[in-house]
């Protein structure tokens, strides 16, 4: 879809589809029945505006013979026997790699009624594309408010310091007309007093530094490094609602919570070329993205061709290098299926508000304080017998004598091995 | 004195304040590297050094090859002549055998995004309209209700149409389980059609939903 063209073009196709439209609408009921006929027939297979399993559908009567109904009508209920002496069906099955299912039972109004649904469908895309521009989104200020403040604290700084030299010309001046006589004042980095004090300031506040810097040695909390393509968690797992474990299924059965494979994306990209439904969605430095030109980025990966979908050959797709941001050191042993299958633990209780977040930042700090305070507050499911408990727990005789005899009301992880250190480093 | 303290004072704030704004882009060191980054290979790491060498790291196993604990291959390949034999397959799975609440949940996890939770083809992505081609109603639609399970597991296996084949994200058995599930919920939705008919008053809610 071309957004800017020329205002000259942009008012013929304006008055085109008001044309069109005005024409439609003596056969709005027609269109309507049109509508759900097409959902329940033909759109497992065909899109109005894209090419999928058969082509796309829109402007169908200026193609082949379909400008006669007659003839759609009679491939739509046959397509074997029509193709057997029609050319342009044959080169169809040749571009799309299998024929169309025949539809017997479809008649001459439902074919009408379809192609005049197609045909709203287009003239209302073609109205609609000059309108569907939206607000300006204003960026995020957050950024500045800390800069203003860090200014605001420099100068108030400077002030002070103008004010120290004012005071003490000023004390010099009262002394020199009183007549006091005060011994040469020793300049500043040799007074003692004041090495003194400014040692003591350096070694807090460096000491201060470096055990920070030591502590972070390792820790990547925040870390939100760029990927190969721009992928949007809030635009997948939360407004679309897709399942984390559609994509991320090992974590449910191994340690590794899998990247998935390109064919996992095209699952649904094969039909989704375009980013239109969505917010706008912008990079952490306030670009803008263009979402249908990551798409794009997907299909060089997986070698597909949106305009041929049926020529595409998944064995040829090459691997996307995102780049893993939840590290652990090799010393440490993490689960993924022990902590959400066996723990009933949610993916957001380590990974943060992921259907909130277009780019995936890390959100826990994943030092062993964060895990092992974890261990320490977390209840363990005891109750074996119900559908979500865990049989294992079963040969825990003393604790579930304790909980009957009232001596502790829960368990938690710590009680079962959680801080032992072999569960972890071995 | 305090010359100094104020201006090692405001620069430590401005310092402080501004690190503490944006992400972090980069990775950081650590401790002891060699305890650090595993020496093995893991997960998702590079195998490029291996394909130089020569090693078959990435080769895939040899054709036919199962993998303990996995059940026996699908027999046909993906093409019409494998499409048209699939419906001899007969799902091996028992009712004993099945766990039907896994299998509830491949189908959730897998299948609901399109198919819908109640199996009637209006998944999320298509409801909202995201998704440009409507998927399958797996419980009204007749085709599906005729489909022998061997062809719905062919299709799940090599896809069909729009479908993208799932043999990488579930198991033979997995893909038998949700096949079951689907069969099961299919017979479940045609004995209560009929039940529903002559008892207008008790099930009508239930008859006009479907």
């Amino acid at each position: 879809m071309i957004l800017c063209k020329p205002t000259g073009q942009r008012l013929t196709v304006l008055f085109l589809s008001l044309f069109v439209i005005s024409i439609v609408n003596s056969s709005a009921q027609d269109a309507a029945a049109g509508k759900a006929l097409f959902n329940g027939k033909c759109a497992a297979c065909h899109n109005v505006f894209k090419k999928l399993t058969g082509p796309a559908l829109g402007g169908l009567e200026e193609r082949g013979k379909w400008a006669d109904h007659k003839e759609i009508l009679a491939w739509v209920n046959n397509p074997a026997a029509y193709m057997a002496k029609d050319p342009y069906t044959q080169g169809l099955k040749t571009d799309f790699g299998s024929m169309m299912t025949g539809f017997a039972e479809v008649t001459q109004k439902d074919v009408d009624d379809i192609v005049a649904y197609i045909n709203d469908e287009v003239a209302k895309k073609k109205s609609g594309g000059d309108t569907a521009k939206t607000a300006e989104a204003v960026p995020d200020t957050g950024n500045q408010n800390a800069l203003i403040f860090g200014i605001i604290s420099l100068i108030l700084g400077i002030v002070a310091l103008i004010l120290m030299q004012v005071n003490s010309s000023l004390k010099k001046m009262s002394d020199d007309a009183e007549g006091i006589v005060r011994p040469e004042p020793v300049p500043f980095y040799r007074n003692k007093t004041y090495i003194a004090m400014a040692s003591i300031v350096f070694f807090v506040f460096g000491g201060y530094m470096v055990a920070k810097g030591a502590i972070g040695l390792g820790r990547q909390k925040t870390y939100q490094p760029d990927q190969p393509i721009f992928y949007s968690h809030k635009v997948h797992a939360g407004i679309n609602q897709v399942n984390c474990l559609y994509c991320h299924g090992n974590a449910w059965e191994s340690k590794q919570a899998a990247i998935p494979s390109v064919n996992v994306c095209m699952n649904c990209h094969k039909a989704i070329t375009t980013y239109e439904k969505g917010p706008k969605l912008y990079r952490d430095n306030g670009d803008e993205v263009d979402g249908t030109a990551e798409i794009a980025k997907l299909y060089k990966y997986a070698g597909f061709d949106p305009n041929t979908p049926s020529k595409w050959d998944p064995s040829k797709a090459k691997p996307i290098e995102w780049v893993k941001i939840h590290n652990l050191p090799d010393h440490v042993y993490f689960n993924h299926s022990q902590h959400i299958r066996a723990g009933n633990i949610q993916c957001q209780s380590c990974h943060g508000e992921i259907t909130a977040m277009d780019e995936v930042k890390q959100m826990a700090e994943l030092s062993m304080g964060w895990c092992i305070n974890c261990h320490r507050q977390t209840n363990v499911n005891f109750n074996y017998d119900s559908t979500k408990g865990n049989k294992f727990y079963s040969i825990y005789e003393k604790f579930h004598n304790d909980i009957k005899a009232g001596k502790m009301d829960s368990v938690k992880v710590k009680d079962i091995g959680g801080l032992e250190c072999q569960k972890c480093h071995y | 004195m305090k010359k100094i303290l104020f201006v090692t004072g405001s620069l430590a704030l401005v310092a402080a304040l501004v690190s503490c704004g944006g992400a972090r882009k980069e990775e950081g060191r650590v401790y002891m590297p060699d305890m650090s980054y595993s020496r093995a290979y893991e997960s998702y790491a590079s195998t490029e050094a291996l394909d130089k060498a020569g090693v078959n790291y990435t080769a895939k196993p040899v054709e036919g090859t199962i993998a303990r604990g996995e059940m026996a291959a699908y027999p046909f390949k993906n093409d019409s002549t494998g499409y048209a034999r699939s419906a001899e397959v007969k799902n091996p799975l028992d009712s004993a055998s099945l766990d039907s609440k896994e299998a509830e949940r491949l189908f959730l996890v897998n299948c609901a995004i399109c198919h819908g939770p109640k199996l009637d083809g209006n998944g999320p992505l298509w409801a909202s309209g995201v998704f440009p081609v409507a998927p399958r109603n797996l419980v009204g639609d007749p085709l599906m209700l005729a489909m022998a399970e061997g062809t719905m597991f062919h299709s799940v296996t090599y896809g069909r149409n729009t479908m993208g084949s799932y043999a990488s994200q579930l198991s033979t058995r997995q893909r038998w389980q949700v096949i079951a599930y689907v069969k099961a919920q299919q017979a479940k939705k045609t004995a209560a059609a009929p039940a529903a008919a002559p008892v207008a008053t008790k099930d009508s809610t239930k008859a006009a939903v479907k």
